[in-house]
């Protein structure tokens, strides 16, 4: 029942378009070459010893990187002329859309081209499903949503496009008749997550999700809410049982108990922008004569943008269906979950495709960025609590979450399951119920930002625990111990954590804390005029998706050369520079060259796929991969916290053929090791250092001679590897050298010395069963935050005093980077917590009004910049596997700071953000 | 439409026809290609836009170029992030952003190249006490955006330059 | 507790909305009129005549466009909202700002509406002694009055400073999406001048 994180996809798609997807090089005008990322070993190699990223000289010289920084002239092939798109959308909807006042575009400002809702009928373009909605509102309709595109105005020469767009940004030019009120729509999901606990904790669950699956209420034609009782009419048998064991739960924590502490509260977040600071941006061109349609895009799910835009023109009539679609992929300024899914890409594709052989750029200015790209969800949530009084053990739990959707699904499904399955955090509830429904509304369209979901459910359940103990009383900490879930426990889905968990240690090193040490004293001797508090929470966060792709090939040259190709898209998070470090642990060197963003270099794979992974039952599952070349998912998107987990782990496996099956023998043959000797099979105790391959005893062998030797011998000298992982990653057998390698892949390619490179059928398969598609997270990392504040009492500032996040990701790849990824979410939380706020509708973003400034984010003056202390936990053995980190890091720094704020002024707050205005009114 | 010389990076450009209603940002970025300088919000909020203007008596000071005109540009000269390095080698400052990890996407970088290399500049001309030095970094770079690390590592990257160099940028102890 | 602490959330966000259209319209339809000296001359008392002409000026002093850098502490204002500027400027040793932002790098001699920013070649804060934010019509005009704390300006001089002061003048001529002071530059030097001319008299609030 989980619902699809994206649509179905295939190579060629249904459409009989060709893709072709590439990562594009920085551009020829720019100091790198073409296809080059990485200076090289030639040149000073800032990645080499940690000691830089691998994109660090493009970034600090400014090479052409990103979308919004190519041309038409800067692609070779392409005409040189770029033309500009202006995309018009609707600042209103709860009137009747009746046009554009075209008039004010007269004479030189008269676009060359005017797409509407009209012109899609007359093409026959199709909606890809999971943008179900109109692409642009007819005239005589009420937009869906305020923003919702209607019309494309597109200007051969920048100079039009430029006065054009100044005559038209006044909020006037876009025109509405009659009041009709805002469209209804259905709702994008609605579930329910109960589980009861067995007796004792050895026991079998009486119910969970994972094992009577994920159920969704009934609908109802009355209500614009799910009718959530087990009694109403329609209601499915599944449901119907989860919502009985609900119903009990929430039963006993209404009742009168005075033993149970039971505390029923209501917490609200804000919509906010994820405010990369590159707005989105595209180029595209259609060359009537090829009938191939070229496209400079910028997204954080490749595949999926170049598929949805396959079947948009899949259909459409001639000349509007071009033969080929040539996709190429930058860098992004930023991401944060707001370049995943994005519509953005189908109207960069209608531009070109209406202006053909005019290479046609397509850029939201900041204005248009808030109008229309992808915000965080709103929540408002209602939730349950009750703790036994005697031993301060929470005993029920019980929330209703409500989400705002916005003007499009996206991921509003996935986000609201999310959010619920992590409604009780860090901690062990034998009865929970939670239900969750994802709203459609006129608001700009919200997905999946960083920590979707559980961003909103854990700082309203952070901030309720704390209150909890203060009522009980018991110490914030020591009641956070005495509930936690225990390493080998289970969810309130109930599944276990199949990685390391580590909150124990997290809370001892958060009490241990000085800042937590001496709250009493700093809060004693707060200054004249200002109040001291501080604040603790902790968390824990799942990563992945539960259907997440990884493919690579790694190539070694004779030389010792290093090049790693990868799927996966760098928005900052430095997957290039994770990817080469994950490899050199293998292969004994840094990379020479990295490509990111590449879905065109494993073709030798020949890899298929069908069905739904999400949603595919064991038996469809056991038959399709009895096909070599099948797999449940082919490429996935760059999100959800899976940069170094899943993006570098194909990498690292062919990078683990390539010295199994390449670097190794040839070793031994260097060293004069007959096969038959036992020390053949020591590959394990081999070690590099320096560049070396190292075994005691023997004599260092630098990697260029093991290169050269495994070359001259035919040996592995490159591999490509796809994995996929649905909560644990596939595994297979492949027969290399009469030998069966077992590895964490389910397909495999490899070059032997120069030869081309060719698949090896894999001999056994074990895909993650379809079961864990029901359970909850069970890839997680921990952390956990103080924070200290200082509250002005005249004018309500505060600021952060100094503040501590103690976090772990396994094996770190990169750790200045993951230092980086914890400090940037410290700086978002922040702003989320304190700052950052969009009105949801008449007068929010979608009004086309709004630019920083008005909207705030965190600076660095917002910021204890010099008194924020960081602590990475070392992974818990050397080789533990890297885990994501990119969106925990920043939940437990919210609930902190509202939890720090009651400490300093007695008020609980429950909506965010809490601004200085807020402060002041309660201190007053 | 206006005539407009400008020197970029030590090169002159122009006199070309410009319009009067034309950004400096779209000069620079749509009618020459250098697109090192960003355009993040057209509102000088975040800096990413910002380039470094050298007057005629040696100071120097940024400006963003997204809420300016082109045409107020004319007989000026500027320094890009595509000018920082000399023949292939980074400058201290780029360096120094690269090994502390900076940045993230990189979006923002152009706009922190260009303001701490101004602070240094500034600095070796008049330089602050040590205790003073704080305050004086965050000031300087406290109108630029960083949405993926967080500042600390760009103010610790500044910070480093400073005191690797402490005779040339800050004031001797007494 | 917490339903009243709901409908104080939901208040505020609407209220922000409201006030934001509501800034929208008066900046786009209806400019806000100023009356001219001889409306009040049926006001038989003097010093009552004065000081309503004051208070009728005040619209103009308390206006935005007038407040935001007439600012109460070191950081001006910006927008029909009265919002903290962005970036955070200071106000400097000359009111011109810190040496790294400079008020001219971006307000520029004119007002430059591809990028929506005011200008004047002489764009400042005004002294902080000269603060407005915040004050009753009553308490500026105490202000205004006083050398001290009005750049040292007779009241005469005063005629000139909001009746021609170009820089003054800006606030009639703001630009797009910001609204426009009362009346015009013209009507309020009248105003000035017939007050002036009447005893300065001050309202009592």
């Amino acid at each position: 029942m989980r619902p699809s994180r994206r649509e179905f996809l295939k190579w060629v798609s249904a459409s009989g378009i060709t893709l072709s997807l590439s990562r594009l090089g920085a551009a020829k005008a720019a100091v790198l070459p073409p296809r080059a990322q990485l200076p090289g070993r030639g040149g000073w190699n800032p990645a080499a010893n940690g000691a830089g990223r691998i994109d660090g000289v493009a970034k600090v010289t400014g090479a052409k990187l990103y979308a919004s920084d190519f041309r038409a002239s800067d692609l070779p092939g392409w005409p040189q002329n770029t033309s500009h798109a202006i995309l018009v959308r609707a600042p209103d909807a709860t009137h009747v859309y009746t046009g554009m006042d075209l008039a004010r575009l007269s004479g030189a400002l008269k676009p060359s081209v005017v797409v509407t809702a009209a012109d899609l009928d007359k093409i026959g373009t199709r909606v890809p499903a999971f943008y179900a909605g109109d692409l642009f509102c007819p005239v005589g309709k009420t937009p869906i949503y305020m923003g919702q595109p209607v019309a494309l105005l597109i200007f051969e020469t920048f100079d039009a496009f430029d006065r054009a767009r100044l005559a038209l940004r006044d909020g006037t030019f876009v025109t509405f008749g009659e009041e009709t009120g805002p469209v209804a729509m259905p709702d994008y999901g609605a579930y329910r997550f109960t589980r009861v606990a067995g007796a004792t904790p050895d026991a079998l669950d009486v119910y969970s999700p994972i094992l009577a699956g994920w159920v969704s209420p009934g609908r109802s034609q009355m209500s614009p809410l799910p009718v959530w009782s087990p009694l109403a009419k329609e209601t499915p048998a599944l449901y119907s049982k989860a919502a009985a064991h609900g119903e009990k739960i929430r039963g006993e924590l209404a009742a009168k108990n005075p033993n149970l502490l039971m505390l029923d509260r209501e917490f609200e977040t804000q919509s906010v922008d994820p405010m990369f600071l590159e707005p989105e941006a595209g180029l595209a061109w259609y060359s009537g004569k090829d009938e191939s349609l070229e496209l400079v895009l910028g997204v954080q799910s490749p595949y999926d943008a170049a598929d949805a835009i396959a079947h948009m023109l899949g259909k459409a009539r001639a000349p509007f269906k071009p033969a080929r679609i040539n996709a190429q992929f930058t860098y992004l300024g930023g991401g944060f979950g707001g370049r995943d899914h994005t519509p953005f890409v189908l109207y960069v594709a209608l531009a070109a495709m209406f202006f053909p052989n005019h290479p046609v750029r397509l850029a939201h200015d900041r204005y248009q960025q808030f109008q229309a790209g992808i915000k965080r969800h709103a929540f408002k949530m209602r939730s349950r609590i009750g703790v036994d009084r005697a031993t301060g053990k929470m005993l029920a739990f019980a929330a209703d979450h409500v989400l705002d959707g916005g003007g499009l699904a996206n991921l509003s499904g996935q986000v609201a399951t999310v959010a619920a399955t992590a409604a009780i955090g860090i901690y062990d509830i034998p009865k929970v119920d939670v239900t969750t429904v994802a709203l459609h509304s006129r608001g700009v369209t919200a997905g999946s930002m960083r920590c979707y979901g559980t961003l909103q459910s854990m700082t309203a359940l952070e901030v309720l625990v704390d209150e909890v103990a203060t009522a009980l009383p018991l110490d914030p900490i020591e009641f956070r111990r005495r509930n936690l879930l225990k390493p080998n426990g289970r969810t309130m889905a109930g599944n276990t954590y199949s990685v390391s968990v580590r909150t124990p240690e997290i809370l001892d090193k958060l009490e241990k804390h000085p800042i937590w040490q001496q709250r009493a004293q700093q809060k004693s001797a707060a200054r004249p005029g200002t109040l001291v508090g501080t604040g603790v929470a902790c968390v824990t966060k799942d990563y992945g998706t539960g259907a997440d792709c990884s493919l690579a090939r790694v190539e070694l040259s004779a030389e010792g050369r290093i090049t790693i190709y990868c799927d996966h898209v760098e928005m900052g998070n430095g997957i290039g520079t994770a990817l080469a470090n994950r490899v050199a642990i293998y292969l004994g060197a840094v990379a020479d060259e990295v490509s990111v963003a590449r879905i065109d270099s494993y073709d030798v794979l020949g890899l298929v796929t069908s069905g739904d992974s999400y949603t595919m039952d064991q038996k469809t599952q056991d038959k399709a991969e009895k096909d070599p070349r099948w797999v449940p998912a082919i490429s996935s998107a760059t999100s959800a916290s899976i940069g170094a987990h899943v993006g570098t782990h194909s990498a690292a496996e062919a990078a683990r053929v390539i010295f199994r099956f390449g670097l190794w023998p040839a070793a031994l043959e260097l060293w004069s090791i007959a096969a038959n000797d036992p020390r053949a099979k020591d590959w394990a105790k081999a070690q590099w250092k320096d560049g070396h391959l190292m075994m005691s005893g023997l004599a260092p062998l630098p990697l260029p001679l093991l290169a050269a030797k495994a070359h001259a011998r035919n040996l592995v000298t490159g591999a490509v590897a796809h994995g996929f992982s649905r909560w644990e990653w596939s595994r297979a057998r492949f027969p290399i050298n009469g030998e069966q390698y077992r590895a964490e892949i389910d397909a495999l390619a490899v070059r032997k010395g120069n030869a081309a490179f060719a698949r090896i059928d894999r001999v056994s398969v074990r895909f993650p069963p379809t079961v864990n598609n029901q359970s909850g997270n069970t890839y997680t990392s921990a952390c956990g935050a103080l924070v200290r504040v200082e509250i002005e009492r005249a004018t309500g500032a505060l600021r952060i005093g100094n503040a501590y996040t103690v976090f772990e990701c396994g094996r770190a790849l990169v750790p200045e980077v993951v230092l980086g990824q914890a400090q940037g979410g410290f700086a978002m939380a922040v702003g989320y917590a304190l700052l950052e706020t969009l009105p949801p509708f008449e007068g929010g973003p979608g009004n086309g009004q709004w630019n920083l400034g008005q909207y705030l984010v965190a600076r660095g003056s917002d910021l204890p910049l010099r008194d924020l202390e960081l602590e990475l936990l070392p992974p818990l053995t050397p080789d533990e596997p890297p885990k994501g980190i990119a969106e925990v890091v920043m939940i437990p720094v919210v609930p902190a700071i509202l939890n720090a704020i009651f400490d300093a002024t007695g008020h609980r707050f429950q909506s965010l953000p809490v601004t200085a205005n807020l402060l002041k009114g309660v201190l007053a | 439409m206006t005539k407009l010389s400008i020197t970029i990076n030590g090169r002159a450009h122009g006199p070309t026809d410009v319009r009067d209603d034309l950004s400096m940002n779209d000069f620079l970025r749509e009618y020459l290609g250098m697109t090192g300088t960003k355009f993040g919000c057209g509102a000088a909020q975040c800096l990413s836009c910002a380039v470094i203007i050298d007057n005629p008596d040696g100071t120097s000071f940024t400006s963003p170029t997204c809420v300016v005109s082109a045409v107020s540009f004319d007989g000026k000269a500027i320094r890009t992030v595509e000018g920082h390095a000399k023949n292939g080698e980074l400058t201290t400052l780029q360096k120094a952003f690269i090994e502390h990890f900076s940045f993230q996407c990189g979006y923002c970088t152009a706009g922190f190249l260009n303001e701490g290399q101004v602070l240094l500049e500034r600095l070796a001309k008049t330089p602050v006490a040590r205790a003073d030095l704080e305050k004086t970094i965050a000031e300087a770079l406290d109108g630029h955006i960083c949405r993926c690390t967080g500042y600390i590592k760009y103010h610790e990257a500044v910070r480093d330059v400073i005191l690797a160099d402490s005779k040339r940028y800050l004031v001797a102890n007494q | 507790m917490k339903s009243e602490l709901r409908f104080q959330f939901l208040v505020s966000v609407v209220a922000v909305a409201a006030s934001m259209l509501a800034g929208y319209a008066v900046s786009e339809t209806m400019p806000q009129a100023l009356a001219g000296p001889e409306s009040f001359a049926s006001i038989a008392d003097a010093d009552t005549r004065s000081a309503a002409m004051f208070t009728e000026l005040g619209k103009v002093l308390t206006h935005p466009r007038c407040t935001n850098c007439h600012p109460a502490g070191d950081r001006p204002r910006q927008g029909d909202l009265s919002r903290l500027h962005q970036p955070p400027v200071m106000r400097g040793a000359d009111g011109h700002g810190l040496p790294a932002m400079r008020c001219s790098i971006c307000h520029q001699n004119a007002n430059f509406e591809p990028g929506r920013m005011p200008g004047h070649p002489e764009w400042h804060l005004a002294p902080r002694e000269m603060a407005w934010e915040g004050k009753t019509v009553a308490e500026i005009c105490a202000q205004i009055k006083d050398t001290a704390r009005n750049g040292g300006r007779k009241p005469e001089e005063l005629i000139h400073h909001i009746g021609e002061d170009t820089l003054v003048g800006w606030a009639w001529a703001p630009g797009a999406g910001r609204s426009p002071a009362p009346g015009t530059q013209k009507q309020a030097g009248a105003l000035v001048e017939a007050w002036v001319k009447s005893g300065a008299a001050c309202p009592a609030r």
